[in-house]
């Protein structure tokens, strides 16, 4: 058989991104993989463990990376972002901004610009549960493997400490943006997911105390690579945690804020709650939830989970968060609708399970057409809309939508849509 | 838990959805509603349950239920519903429906369900005080300086409509104890400490303050409109029973502009007014439908729109001589006048009597919201 080999733009590096990029470059396509942030991964490269195996992200990524490292057809732009699309299926004209990073191929990583570094910035990496400097590694398994600085917070040129430092010639305060374009025979967008903001939720008061979290900056807390190195310490004074909240449908299926169901919220808490069970056998935990949405397979997790001692499913929507400004505790409100009676729960800890929001939701974008949530439901043709973007899933579930999306692209080459 | 066998009502459902609550199949039982509720206890907490009541159509419970009557319409529960279901909108529908269940006879509160009826329910009135002008042999309008006493004899009118009151008294009481037996047949009987007449005094003292509406958060303008409207309308009932005192003890009438009675009408009346404007204006401005108001609930806003204005416009045409048109809307005032008396067992009027009873029975039962 005789397959006609491509040009390809991929846009969002996420786990969904990665999947089509590599498979359509093993193909023998060229393939260029866009991504907004300094390192691929993702959302992804931020969780602890994938439900329902327990098992790391890390794992899939680090083979995923070793695929794209070992294959000179894929092309990795980072801290890009699509500004334009020109151009029908099989001859589309892609143009990509590039921000500077300011640190060139030369970084062995080495560290020893953030030692000279004096500034500070919250960690994106870590939502904000720790700090790096303005020149940093993206995180551990960082890749590319290289340094970025932010410029929001360097000080530039008048500071001058790292270029000092590195002893590689790796930093460039004088970089430039820059804009690209690329040819490109289909177009896969995989842009990805942002958690709802939780402070829209005027009710639960998130932001106001410091031992609310969400869900995202859970698996943060139970993450090796994290700012606790993987001990569920609560942040307002670093106490392991042994009563532990689970506030499900913080956002998602209502009417105010997202009214659809955020499709994986019910089964990664069933998830954090073993994170907690496995870091403290003692702790206390409890559900709050309306429905537990455990789909499909995932059932046999919520019956795997509910073997634990000490899990409480509470069926009720927490309507009321508040702090008890001596300790810092956090009080849960809920009506349980099985007893019919008000129950308020004073825990160390609550985790909102905040829902999937699509990333460019709000946002004009180039990248096709958003539904009302601004998930994109259908592209000109030649485009193709894969993972969180397009609907919320799972990683299982955007792997594979990613292969079958690869497919559908490689049918574009030479204007065959 | 009891045991019981659940009757669904669908008419009853189909009633509900339109009187108003056509949103309460919505509701997913999340029971956001039922925490963010000031006035909501802690024990079997509503509206969450009501809603639920609803959607089963167990009629039968929920016309006896208390809880419906502590919801003083804040709104708290609908903006935070996340399904739109609009809990403080089925609870209004659910109040009105109770009304109508308890009031005797029944037909008179059907005729207050749509605006099909308002031909019989002035006509009512209109016969009534035509036959009353006809009886005293007055049934034409006098000559010379505007006294309306000329037209309906002061007999005439204390002798009829105080009959007719009394009457429709009788009748919201009959109402008002069959719903105190069904609450206490279906919620249980009061056992707490407080007796009957302690919680009705801590109830009247509430209702005087208005304490219980001010928990509310989302619709604070209502608070203060209600307050208005209330003690409007106590300044104008004290005022009409000590005109009444002063015709029949000194036949000292009509009072001049300095009497304090005639200054406490005019305050009366001036913050009846403004109180019921801003409750019109709210419900115009009201972004749903449903919060703009049904039938059930303008009728009575107008009717007592109708009473101030009129009591204004036939005040002012005696002072300046108005003639025939003085005693036309003398008439059209006392046409007003006795929609809202005669009628009040069916109307929304009786809202007073069921909340306070309601109130009471809270009192009694422990259920009242303490909050500190």
């Amino acid at each position: 058989m005789n397959i006609k080999k491509g040009e390809f733009v991929v846009v969002g590096g996420g786990i969904s991104g990665i999947a089509a990029a590599v498979e359509i470059a093993e193909f023998g396509n060229k393939v260029t993989l866009i991504e907004k942030e300094a390192s691929l991964g993702g959302r992804v490269s931020k969780m602890s463990l994938y439900f329902p195996k327990l098992c790391p992200p890390y794992c899939g990524l680090e083979i995923y990376f070793k695929r794209i490292r070992s294959n000179p057809n894929i092309q990795i732009m980072t801290l890009s972002e699509v500004a334009n699309i020109s151009g029908t299926p099989g001859n589309f004209t892609v143009t990509v901004r590039q921000s500077p990073r300011y640190v060139n191929a030369k970084c062995t990583g080495c560290n020893d610009c953030v030692s000279a570094c004096p500034v500070e910035r919250p960690s994106d990496f870590d939502y904000s549960l720790s700090k790096t400097k303005a020149v940093y590694l993206p995180h551990e398994l960082s890749f590319p493997y290289r340094y970025v600085i932010d410029d929001k917070t360097c000080p530039g040129a008048e500071c001058g400490k790292c270029i000092l430092a590195c002893k590689y010639d790796a930093i460039d305060l004088g970089m430039k943006a820059e804009s690209v374009e690329l040819k490109a025979d289909a177009v896969i967008v995989a842009t990805g997911w942002k958690p709802y903001d939780a402070q829209k939720l005027t009710n639960l008061n998130y932001g106001k105390m410091s031992n609310l979290i969400t869900n995202v900056m859970m698996e943060r807390l139970a993450a090796p690579n994290g700012p606790t190195k993987g001990e569920i310490l609560r942040p307002s004074d670093n106490k392991k945690v042994e009563r532990v909240a689970f506030v499900q449908c913080a956002g998602s299926r209502d009417e105010n804020h997202l009214p659809y169901c955020s499709a994986v919220c019910c089964t990664a808490s069933l998830k954090q709650v073993s994170y907690v069970k496995e870091f403290n056998k003692e702790a206390q935990v409890s559900v709050f939830y309306i429905d537990l949405r455990v789909m499909g397979r995932n059932e046999d997790f919520l019956t795997k989970i509910k073997q634990h001692d000490g899990l409480k499913f509470v069926k009720g929507k927490v309507a009321r968060i508040t702090e008890d400004p001596d300790t810092k505790d956090v009080w849960v409100e809920a009506e349980d609708i099985l007893s019919g009676a008000k129950h308020r729960e004073r825990f160390d800890m609550a985790v909102l399970a905040t829902g999937i929001e699509p990333s460019l939701s709000g946002e004009k974008t180039c990248l096709g057409e958003q539904d009302k949530y601004g998930f994109f439901g259908s592209g000109k043709d030649g485009i193709f809309h894969i993972g969180c973007c397009h609907t919320p899933s799972d990683v299982s579930a955007c792997v594979k939508l990613a292969n079958g999306a690869v497919l559908k692209a490689m049918q574009c080459v030479g204007g065959r849509a | 838990m009891k045991q019981s066998t659940l009757n669904p009502d669908i008419v009853f459902i189909r009633d509900v959805i339109r009187s108003g609550g056509d949103s309460v199949k919505k509701c997913y039982q999340c029971a956001t509603c039922s925490v963010v509720c000031n006035n909501s206890p802690d024990e079997n907490p509503f509206p969450r349950k009501e809603m639920i009541w609803t959607q089963w159509g167990l009629k039968d419970r929920l016309v006896n239920d208390p809880d419906i009557w502590l919801c003083h319409q804040c709104d708290d529960c609908s903006v935070y519903c996340p399904r739109e279901a609009k809990p403080m909108e089925v609870l209004a529908a659910l109040r009105k429906m109770t009304i109508a269940h308890h009031a005797v006879p029944g037909f008179f509160a059907k005729m207050f369900k749509s605006a099909g009826y308002l031909p019989i329910l002035f006509g009512i009135p209109v016969v009534f005080l035509l036959f009353v002008l006809f009886v005293s042999g007055h049934l034409n309008i006098p000559d010379g300086e505007v006294l309306y006493s000329k037209m309906f004899s002061h007999m005439a009118i204390n002798i009829s409509f105080t009959a007719m009151f009394f009457l429709a008294c009788g009748m919201a009481f009959i109402g008002g104890k069959n719903f105190w037996n069904g609450m206490k047949a279906d919620f249980g009987e009061p056992k707490g400490e407080t007796s009957f007449i302690g919680a009705c005094i801590k109830v009247s003292k509430q209702i005087m303050l208005h304490s219980k509406f001010k928990e509310c958060d989302a619709n604070k303008s209502r608070f203060t409109s209600h307050l208005l409207v209330f003690w409007g309308f106590i300044g104008l009932l004290v005022v009409t029973a000590l005109a009444v005192v002063s015709i029949v003890l000194y036949h000292y009438y009509p009072l001049p502009q300095t009497n304090l009675i005639k200054i406490l009408g005019n305050v009366s009346a001036i913050a009846f007014f403004v109180g019921l404007t801003i409750m019109m204006l709210n419900r115009l401005s009201s972004k749903t439908s449903q919060s703009r108001g049904t039938f059930f609930d303008w009728v009575f806003l107008l009717d007592l729109y109708g009473v101030v204005l009129t009591g204004i416009a036939v005040e002012y045409l005696r002072v300046f001589n108005g003639g025939a048109i003085a005693y036309i809307m003398y008439f059209i005032h006392l046409v007003f006048v006795f929609f809202l008396l005669v009628y009040f067992p069916y109307s929304k009027f009786i809202h007073f009597a069921y909340r306070f009873l309601a109130m009471v029975y809270a009192v009694m039962t422990g259920r009242e919201v303490v909050r500190t």
